[in-house]
């Protein structure tokens, strides 16, 4: 990201009950949006009405100009806070009026590659005769386009900038059409006016967050981030069980699949959980707090040391309690219920799966988890290190309460999408993390006994332990 | 509904994953006096019922044993008959979080082949969303039929058995619980068929009016993509791109550390040895081309204590089990955790092309 921060703007708890459901459809008032930059920025809003949102070098807006319009939309900004919707973020020349129906819209991409000819009168048909002078090669000087960019922020200008610039440009007529239309794309990204609207999706806050800051999603690519939803089977109406380092955005991308159905319970390794992710949630704070519940490993680790003996004073103490000790008796009261409530969740476990995405060490971790998993159910731990899903893959072979763990690795490589000229992406994001999948089972505590080598033998021995039982069980399916 | 809610006990008629290896996944359905044989044991279904999901059964002979799980689409992808090729997980997954489905999304998939997306399809929309999957094969769309009329699916998907590439979407008879503004509505389309191109022009009528549509074209060929990236370009689709997704499983393995020292000390016990003749000697117990597990090994003198994990080897100092057979992890020898990408790695399964369509604002 190269514009400038602008400082994000806070939800106020009073304005985000006024959301009773969000649209994940039509841009709508109060809610929070991503908004992407010509310059492949990213943006987090809040869209309170009447206000205005600043893009920078980009230009203003006013909110209102936007509402009602598409998730998803286009706009190029006007004069005077206005804006109007556009069909891209990239396309050349847009004359406002998107087509109304099919052949319009036709037309439209028929008068872009007019225009696109048209700008590319003259292309080379290699790159033979290009020479690089650096920057001599470019007529219009700085103090000319900082003089355009004066006269006003609109897109207008941006393109008037743009067709200056290349009409300046003493070398481009050298140049193949492939590199004058990626020389256009680059100046596009840095005059045009435009951006889009999207859906704060959970793809879009993670998206949003490794642009920002990488480590606080520990690495995680969204084709990982989709492993973990798909493997740990989530759905509305399941119980499950999470450990989220993202500071919720795997928290996020499981509400936005349950719909407000069923119940997560999160344990976390400080005094409060962080969920500051969800502040952009747009979800009303009695629907996060009635569908997670928070506990932490202390708890986790010791419920009965950490419930709160509690009893509810009766209705004549409560009349005598002055308002000061009423309150502090209610706060008191609420926490005690609060906590003794996720401690019961938890040890009355059956869990529909865990999801960890953690630094934590598993295998020790996992000796307090997994016997609240319920069976059959998937148990699914993302790390942004192989080794460390290693190490906790061999300690679940030989616990034998996880079956067939895997670790997983999706990786996903982008093309020029380009007719006649496909090809790879030159570079690709490295990281990703991995996923390991597996799926909690009951093994039987004896009587089972293992066809494969060595059953004669075993056969004249008294029991069999059943550290031996699966080593040799079956064949490796390799 | 046993793909989209989860229980605890085996019942009667249950649809049951029997978990005999990684590779062989059954499906079975729980009746009485049946019997599952497997080459590993046979295993009666009358003592299913009752026991929990996931929990681990002994063969009835007393040898073998299989794990009992209960349904979810990913157990149904690893475990499914093959119809066509199929969409794996990883594909799938990447998919339906790119385009956001969610609980209640609409979802148009064509064609259905051995469905196995459209069960993960159904089990994310939920109960409030919807999915319309079509396939042109007749057998292959009255076995589709059958499993999701088994699998108790129907309750938000729909197939029909329909050539969408010349006929379109478009359905006469939607039932009125599958409509939303008296249509199909669809807010994603995920395309699995040769020609998706030729199918791209008829989606217009049964996409969403009001909201930005999310596609998905699933070709293996470039070829396909060229033609399909075309089509929606003409068809005023936007953000068209292509991807593709490598998905790898890496296997957790342990590999013998192999101490230069030891090497060194090793060899400098054979030549003292051979010195003695005592090399000879051992090679004449040992039965010529035959390997011998380690713990089967006289372990002669045991040594001193400070060589503890060498003990059991045989006679000479033999720190690698050299001449013995030694399993991954057996002790007595150091062991380090590595990791090994599967055997047969899926390099290519298909590229994926994704676009948007942005209703004219009117």
């Amino acid at each position: 990201m190269t514009e400038v921060e602008i400082p994000e703007v806070t939800t106020s708890s009073d304005e985000s009950t006024r959301i009773i459901e969000k649209s994940s459809k039509i841009i709508t008032a109060y809610q929070h949006a991503l908004i992407r930059l010509p310059s492949e920025g990213l943006k987090i809003v809040q869209l309170r009405p009447d206000g205005v949102i600043s893009l920078g070098k980009f230009g203003s807006f006013e909110v209102n100009e936007i509402l009602g319009f598409p998730f998803g939309q286009s706009f190029e900004i006007l004069e005077n806070l206005k804006v109007k919707p556009t069909k891209s973020i990239s396309q050349l020349h847009d004359d406002g009026e998107a087509g109304e129906n099919s052949d319009e819209a036709i037309e439209d991409v028929e008068k872009e590659k007019d225009e696109l000819t048209k700008m590319f009168s003259n292309s080379a048909e290699h790159n033979q005769n290009i020479i690089n002078i650096g920057s001599k090669i470019q007529k219009l000087s700085n103090e000319e386009i900082d003089e355009l960019k004066k006269s006003g922020a609109t897109s207008k200008i941006g393109q008037t900038i743009i067709e200056k610039m290349i009409a300046g440009h003493e070398g481009f007529e050298k140049k193949t059409i492939f590199s004058q239309q990626k020389y256009l794309k680059r100046k596009q990204q840095k005059f045009l006016r435009r951006f889009t609207v999207e859906y704060l999706g959970a793809s879009q806050l993670l998206q949003y967050y490794i642009e920002k800051d990488i480590q606080r999603v520990l690495d995680m690519s969204e084709e990982s981030l989709g492993l973990l939803m798909t493997y740990a089977n989530i759905r509305p109406g399941g119980r499950y069980l999470v450990i989220d380092e993202t500071g919720g955005v795997i928290l996020y991308a499981m509400m936005e699949r349950m719909k407000g159905q069923g119940s997560i319970v999160l344990v976390h390794d400080n005094e409060h959980p962080n969920i500051i992710a969800l502040r952009h949630s747009d979800y009303p704070e009695e629907s996060i707090n009635s569908m997670i519940k928070t506990i932490n490993w202390l708890q986790f680790v010791e419920p009965d040391n950490e419930k709160i003996d509690w009893e509810d004073a009766t209705a004549e103490e409560l009349e005598e309690m002055k308002p000061s000790k009423r309150a502090q008796y209610d706060r008191r009261s609420k926490r005690a219920h609060e906590i003794n409530e996720v401690i019961n969740i938890v040890q009355e476990g059956n869990f529909d799966a865990l999801v960890s995405v953690s630094s934590l060490h598993m295998p020790t971790l996992l000796e307090h988890v997994l016997p609240t998993i319920g069976g059959s159910r998937p148990v699914v731990i993302y790390n942004q290190f192989k080794e460390l899903l290693l190490e906790t893959q061999h300690f679940l072979m030989s616990d034998k309460r996880v079956l067939a763990p895997s670790i997983f690795e999706s990786r996903v490589r982008a093309y020029q999408t380009i007719p006649g000229r496909m090809h790879p992406l030159m570079t690709m994001r490295g990281f990703g993390g991995y996923v390991l999948w597996g799926t909690r089972v009951i093994p039987k505590e004896s009587g089972v006994q293992a066809i494969g080598r060595g059953i004669i033998k075993r056969k004249r021995e008294d029991t069999p332990s059943t550290e031996d039982e699966k080593s040799d069980k079956k064949p490796k399916e390799e | 509904m046993s793909f989209y809610q989860y229980k605890d006990t085996i019942e009667e008629g249950d649809l049951v994953f029997a978990f005999i290896s990684r590779g062989t996944i059954k499906p079975i359905v729980i009746t009485r006096d049946q019997q599952l044989n497997t080459r590993y044991g046979h295993y009666e279904h009358n003592d299913m019922i009752g026991m929990k999901y996931g929990q681990q059964m002994a063969g009835a002979r007393g040898y073998g044993f299989i794990h009992l799980l209960h349904p979810t689409p990913e157990m149904w992808t690893l475990s499914l008959p093959h119809r066509t090729q199929i969409v794996y997980t990883s594909d799938s997954s990447y998919i339906m979080q790119r385009l956001n489905v969610v609980a209640g999304t609409r979802v148009i998939e064509a064609g259905t082949g051995s469905a196995s997306f459209t069960h993960s399809f159904a089990r994310t929309v939920a109960a409030e969303g919807r999915l319309f999957t079509y396939e042109f094969h007749e057998p292959r769309y009255n076995e589709a039929k059958r499993e999701l009329e088994e699998h108790n699916m129907t309750g938000n998907t729909l197939i029909t058995h329909r050539d969408v590439c010349n006929d379109g979407f478009e359905l006469d008879n939607i039932p009125e619980n599958f409509q939303h503004d008296g249509g199909i509505n669809g807010d994603v389309i995920f395309l699995d068929l040769p020609s998706p191109w030729t199918a791209i022009p008829h989606l217009n009528s049964v996409i969403s009016q009001t909201s930005r549509v999310g596609i998905c074209c699933f070709s293996p060929c470039i070829e396909q993509v060229d033609k399909t990236v075309k089509a929606l370009q003409d068809e005023g689709w936007t953000e068209i791109e292509m991807v593709e997704v490598a998905g790898r499983r890496w296997e957790a393995r342990k590999d013998m550390v192999k101490d230069i020292k030891d090497v060194v000390k090793r060899l400098k016990d054979i030549q003292s040895r051979k010195n003695q003749g005592i090399e000879n000697r051992r090679h004449a117990k040992v039965k010529s081309g035959e390997k011998r597990d380690h713990d089967q090994v006289d372990s002669g003198d045991n040594g001193s204590d400070s060589d503890k994990k060498f003990q059991n080897l045989g006679k000479g100092f033999n720190p690698f089990g050299k001449g013995i057979r030694v399993r991954e992890g057996d002790d007595g020898f150091e062991w380090r955790n590595v990791t090994k990408v599967e055997g047969e790695v899926k390099s290519h399964t298909s590229y994926l092309t994704f676009a948007y369509k942005i209703p004219v604002p009117s």
